[in-house]
């Protein structure tokens, strides 16, 4: 087996009957491994067209002349669309999680009189290829007057930057909110020690191999609209695009079949899937647009960019008495669907008991690429803040970064905790994980130790990271104080069928994170299935119950309920069939098999195929039971729910050219009660490899002259790939949490959090001696070459 | 005129098949494939050689078919992912990333197990850090690549008779 369980983790016994907790393998893998799998841009349409958009190559320009005349004239080219007619045709793109306190900022598909970002859409092309899409593009003539931009997060807001959006903002601060307990003024103000520096996060692309696409037809005369969308949120893409297209969502059916990676990415309507939909209404024939490389750099979204004005103050015992953390995101030229992180103000205080604490959130407008969500959603940015200037404050107390943060760290018996920002952590053992971390790379004796150079020349640091991560949504009502579009709850369907089998139905879509094989772990375990007895449909707005979708680490804990709720209906009305059949009473019933007998007799049985066909029927059942055997439930947690843990590095750093090596990298974690290990550990080193990437190499670099993105090709931008990761140990425990069913955390982006933490203070270890100080990801040689220069200047 | 009009036929070996076939001059070999053929099973993620969503095996070599124009194709043998299996049964190889957990959406899936067979022909087992330098042309955002790698030993293991050492994590 591939999950490597180790020392101080609790594992439930695996019993015949059990299989949640089990490595079963994934429902979803015998269709890719063998080249079926159905991604947006396998499916083609009989008299399919092929759309191409024209995009605005400015940061920031006055849009004064459109002449498509040419493209029109083009054999092959069927219809062309500018932003004047789209805005009449259309209503503008809704927000699905608006930013607290900010104005809506309304923006059509297609730019009318200026565009706010290079690649922002201004003319959409369909035709009979792509490649002739793309000849037209060519022939379009768009005069465009550039005016002064912005791209930069702290000239963006000087008195003499261009402002955005000057009919609804004075400013390019889109919206300011403060969270805030206790009196961090005071605390700090009176503490021993205070430390403040500015954390400065890069701005990334989430970068899913499969790119974002559509292919959607419509029928006039039957109303109906059928979209086929890589996307994990289909139910709130059929939401957004009934609002743009002034359509019923009746009149919509969104399928999302498997989606090439997502990570927050993919979750909402886009400019472009709203001019899909447009030309294919119009011209009543299916179109097809599928986003290029070239396009997915500069007109998707981005994630992360922010600076964090982090302090820290302690008492001389290294005690913790203030934290206050001033932070801006950027969130491009316009709001995306789901906008910039809003996740640092709810985890800005970590694992620690910090009572009195502010959190300050700033949103900002820039002329780039709008930032979105991606994986850990500002938990990551706010990890590295906190964890790096927590070294640091450790250092200047004498004290060693494991022991400050053991005199913090929250206690199992502290638990629950409400944060200074009133997100409520839920049971855990945070300080089991910080000393499991610490065993693994034996820092105690590490640390008591000089750092001089090794043999070869490199010294070897130590860097810790401990971390919470929020799963799921405290509350539906919670959500709606924000104004977001959107529940937190999941729902399901179940229904049998005549093979004896059980077939579900759930709005969350399939990109990778096991969600089919999840699910019917959990369905099979309480309804008494075979695994292989039950199918999973999965992202089909027209088969499944309304539901909220995949993201935000919230999809088991809420479907996990939903599962259950639906199967145990099932289950019971099975017995109440099987009591008629078997005359006897449902309580000296048991189901075994995929059948139920009598536990007095278990010769006596009917098996499930039986039961089901005679539910199906009507033929067989007691008088006063309805016919049909199906059951869906919707469920919402009773609240959110805390994964949390610590991850150790340690580096090799050579002193004279701040090149290091990454020689181990520990993540300790809990994930409450894993469903499926092996899902858990490929969600845990998935994430971690994004979150190592954002840490060493990858940043969206804008030219501060020409407001132009300069590495926005698979060429100039650098991910992981196999031979640049580091080795990796996963160690976990197991808190089930107390407010999810079966205990479970949410575990899809906890690993984007510690790496960047964990790797700057190893390299600062190192480099103590040279008083090297980093604020700034990703961490490059040449960053650390640089500090180490600057540490020996002063 | 239009360069989707300049068509040339060509013929070539396609998992098993010959077939004969005329495709315009511009196209590229990922899109003949998927298009034409509707071997969509080979995917496309930037054209641009890079990401290795469309690695193939043309005359058992392994190469990106985004970097090919299809009349390259012509007189070639052509695998994709879809002549991997024995009908309805995975192969060993399929089956060891099954196994390992070495997908998760799945999109690199097929580059992977075209890099994979191909790395047979060494005729031993490769070491963690070859394998790691070898599959560095196809990138994989969901898995973090451990699972892949695992996988592949486990099935060079198996193809050349030898366990692979396992749980040493590199
Ligand atoms: S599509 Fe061929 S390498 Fe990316
Ligand atoms: S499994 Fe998603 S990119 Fe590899």
């Amino acid at each position: 087996m591939n999950f490597q369980v180790t020392a101080g983790v609790d594992m439930p016994a695996d019993t015949d009957r059990a299989i949640i907790g089990r490595s079963v393998p994934r429902k979803e893998d015998d269709r890719l491994l063998r080249g079926g799998g159905l991604f947006a841009d396998d499916v083609t349409l009989a008299h399919q067209l092929e759309m191409a958009v024209a995009r605005c190559p400015f940061p920031h320009a006055r849009i004064l002349r459109v002449d498509t005349t040419a493209a029109e004239a083009l054999p092959g080219v069927v219809q062309v669309l500018d932003g004047r007619r789209v805005a009449e045709l259309s209503e503008p793109l809704t927000v699905l999680r608006p930013v607290p306190g900010a104005p809506s900022l309304p923006y059509y598909a297609l730019a009318r009189d200026r565009a706010t970002h290079e690649g922002q859409p201004v003319v959409s092309v369909v035709a009979v290829t792509r490649a002739i899409a793309e000849d037209a593009l060519e022939l379009i003539e768009i005069e465009y007057e550039p005016i002064p931009h912005v791209t930069d997060m702290t000239a963006t807001l000087e008195p003499d930057a261009p402002v955005l959006h000057p009919d609804v903002l004075e400013s390019n601060l889109m919206a300011s909110n403060v969270d805030r307990a206790g009196e961090p003024e005071a605390q700090r103000d009176a503490a021993h020690a205070v430390l403040a520096d500015r954390f400065v996060v890069n701005r990334v692309a989430p970068l899913p191999m499969e790119t974002r696409g559509i292919v959607v037809s419509w029928r006039s005369g039957a109303r109906a609209l059928d979209v086929r969308s890589s996307t994990q949120v289909p139910h709130l893409v059929r939401k957004q695009l009934a609002e743009s297209l002034r359509l019923d969502e009746s009149s919509i059916r969104v399928v999302a079949s498997d989606v090439g990676g997502a990570y927050g990415l993919k979750l909402g309507a886009f400019p472009e899937d709203i001019l899909a939909c447009l030309h294919a209404m119009l011209l009543e024939r299916p179109v097809k647009w599928i986003e290029d490389r070239m396009e997915y750099f500069r007109a998707s979204t981005h994630g992360r960019e922010a600076f964090h004005d982090m302090m820290i103050a302690a008492d001389k015992d290294g005690r913790i008495t203030s934290i206050m953390n001033e932070y801006t995101t950027d969130i491009g030229g316009w709001n995306s669907p789901f906008g910039s992180s809003q996740l640092s103000s709810v985890t800005f205080t970590g694992p620690y008991r910090v009572a009195d604490a502010q959190v300050k959130r700033n949103v900002v407008l820039t002329n780039k690429t709008p930032v979105g969500a991606y994986r850990g959603y500002g938990q990551p940015e706010v990890n590295f803040a906190r964890e790096v200037l927590l070294d640091r404050l450790a250092r200047r107390l004498n004290k060693s970064p494991l022991e400050m943060r053991r005199l913090n760290m929250l206690r199992p018996e502290d638990l629950p905790w409400t944060t200074p920002s009133r997100a409520i952590y839920d049971n855990g053992d945070y300080l089991r994980t910080l000393e499991m971390a610490a065993t693994a790379v034996d820092y105690e004796r590490h640390w008591a130790a000089s750092r001089k150079p090794r043999g070869d020349g490199r010294i070897v640091g130590i860097g810790l990271s401990s971390f919470v991560e929020r799963t799921g949504y405290a509350s539906a009502r919670f959500l709606a104080n924000r104004g977001s579009q959107f529940g937190a709850h999941e729902s399901v369907t179940l229904r049998v069928n005549r093979s004896g089998g059980v077939d579900l139905y759930t709005g969350v879509s399939t990109f990778g994170q096991g969600s089919e094989t999840a699910f019917a772990q959990i369905c099979a375990q309480v309804l008494g299935i075979d695994y292989d007895f039950v199918r999973v449909h999965a992202g089909d707005t027209g088969a499944s119950p309304l539901n909220t979708g995949a993201f935000a680490s919230r999809t088991l804990i809420a479907a996990a309920g939903a599962l259950k709720e639906a199967a145990e209906a099932i289950r019971d009305k099975v017995l109440v069939i099987a009591a008629m059949a078997l005359e006897a009473e449902t309580d000296a019933l048991e189901i075994r098999d995929m059948a139920v007998c009598l536990k007095a007799d278990q010769g006596r049985s009917i098996s499930f195929k039986d039961i089901f066909n005679r539910a199906i029927t009507g033929q067989g059942i007691p008088e006063g039971i309805a016919p049909g055997l199906e059951a869906t439930a919707h469920f919402e947690p009773r609240s959110a729910s805390f994964s949390f843990g610590t991850a150790a590095a340690v580096v090799a750093v050579d002193p004279a050219t701040g090149d290091f090596e990454i020689e181990r990298f520990v993540m300790v974690h809990d994930c409450g009660v894993p469903v499926n290990p092996l899902l858990v550990e490929g969600q845990v080193r998935g994430a971690l490899v994004q979150g190592l990437g954002a840490a060493l190499d990858e940043e969206l670099r804008y030219d501060p002259e020409t407001g132009q993105l300069m590495n926005g090709s698979m060429m100039d931008y650098f991910a992981p790939m196999a031979s640049d990761v580091p080795p990796i140990e996963l160690l976990h425990t197991e808190v089930p949490s107390d407010v999810t069913p079966f205990g479970v955390r949410g575990v899809g982006e906890v690993g984007t959090i510690p790496p960047a933490a964990a790797l700057t203070n190893a390299v600062c270890d190192a480099l103590v001696d040279f008083g090297v100080e980093i604020s700034q990801m990703p961490l490059t040689p040449e960053r650390i070459w640089r500090a180490i220069r600057a540490g020996a200047a002063s | 005129m239009t360069a989707s009009t300049n068509r040339v036929e060509i013929s070539l070996e396609i998992n098993g098949r010959t077939i004969t076939q005329s495709v315009p001059v511009r196209m590229h070999a990922a899109d003949f494939l998927r298009q034409t053929l509707g071997l969509t099973g080979t995917h496309i993620g930037c054209e641009q050689g890079v990401c290795g969503m469309c690695t193939i095996s043309v005359d058992d070599r392994v190469v990106k078919s985004c970097l090919l124009l299809a009349v390259q194709l012509d007189g070639a043998r052509v695998r994709t992912v879809e002549a991997l299996s024995d009908g309805d049964r995975l192969s060993l190889l399929q089956e060891a990333f099954k196994r390992h957990h070495a997908l998760q959406c799945g999109f690199c899936t097929p580059g992977f197990l075209a890099v994979a067979k191909s790395l047979e022909a060494w005729g031993r087992v490769l070491t963690r850090a070859e394998i790691r330098d070898e599959i560095s042309g196809v990138l994989c955002r969901c898995t973090g690549y451990e699972g892949i790698v695992r996988a592949i030993e486990d099935y060079l293991g198996a193809v050349h008779g030898m366990s692979a050492q396992t749980e040493v994590p590199a």
